[in-house]
């Protein structure tokens, strides 16, 4: 049974959880919710996530949520199966900090990505607002002190725990929309950092 | 080789970890730091956290940072080795779900929660500042519909995935906190989440961690 994603692959929780069947070589169908308004439909709270958000992904009967979460199931479940790709290492020291890795970039690195996507791609094109320049100069700079760390994080390492990980797929999406959005220069600024994100890059 | 928790157990993402070593059963030295502000110097940067928090756990030689990667790491490593204490159940199906619970604390319950920590233990007590009305006042109204949410996600259920998990452990420092803050309310006026609560407290585990915790607190005031 094929497996279905419930979101909108311009979402980049969504995002993330497509690069990681991919990356895992498993066949899945995407479907898009009726409209954003229709997550708060009680058939929707009910159904699918209990908070009103996308991804959710179902695998036959089983059904689960919150990006980072499925992309471990995923893992956990299907690495090793359809090709070599390796996400979560199997020693259990080295998933803790691709673990630890995926921490810091749900709480370092998300907050001020999320700031700016959400000022230079959402304001504008679906509240018809005009973005906030204070709000992204804070989100830069907040941003550009997260990827000092990053900096020395990387250094003399490929990705963030050596070989390529959920770790670093989890920092793509996000990353992506960001980097093309006028702010490539905190990538660009830092040599390590401007490696490890254009191998990422170059990755299928 | 015991193992070494660098942290402050009044802190609740330090008490989480201490929680986790409890339950499975593992010895372990508490270290706090010298003092908050040496969270930011260039040696603890280098050697412990490079984003200067804590708790941060050494494993022998292996280090390694933020309390629920912390807990994860622990349970793959100590699970069932000194007692029977499951936290993250084998069967992949049901640890995915673990996850996305422990996600839904992370994203949902754990941002109103804090904002009630910071309010009422932290401000007056450490910055000396009077808690903010309005700022609680929203922190609950956000707080009671996330804990509207979970008082369905536990309809016919004891805990959060069915029996006791890390998914209802990483909740439980912060609870105690803002439960005993005068907000009680928020649990208690919901007959699911009211059990659950209950439940918890009653875990070995977490009454003494409450215990301890709670004399902190009285000597901090003397």
């Amino acid at each position: 049974m094929t497996i279905r994603l419930v979101g909108v692959s311009a979402s980049y929780p969504t995002l993330r959880v497509i690069i990681c069947l991919k990356e895992l070589g498993l066949p899945y169908e995407l479907e898009p919710p009726a409209s954003y308004q229709s997550l708060k439909d009680e058939d929707y709270i009910a159904n699918k996530h209990p908070f009103g958000k996308t991804p959710v992904l179902f695998d036959g009967d089983f059904r689960i949520t919150e990006s980072r979460a499925i992309c471990r199931y995923l893992a956990s479940k299907y690495q090793g199966k359809h090709n070599d790709t390796i996400l979560i290492p199997n020693d259990v020291h080295k998933a803790g900090l691709v673990d630890q890795f995926i921490s810091y970039e749900l709480s370092y690195y998300d907050p001020p990505l999320l700031k700016i996507v959400y000022q230079k791609k959402f304001v504008k094109n679906f509240l018809n607002k005009d973005p906030d320049p204070e709000i992204i100069k804070q989100a830069h700079e907040e941003l550009a002190k997260v990827l000092d760390v990053y900096e020395k994080l990387l250094e003399g390492k490929e990705y963030l725990n050596g070989e390529y990980s959920l770790a670093d797929l989890v920092h793509c999406p996000g990353t992506y929309c960001v980097y093309g959005a006028g702010h490539s220069d905190l990538w660009d600024s830092r040599p390590n950092v401007k490696n490890w994100w254009n191998r990422l890059c170059n990755r299928d």
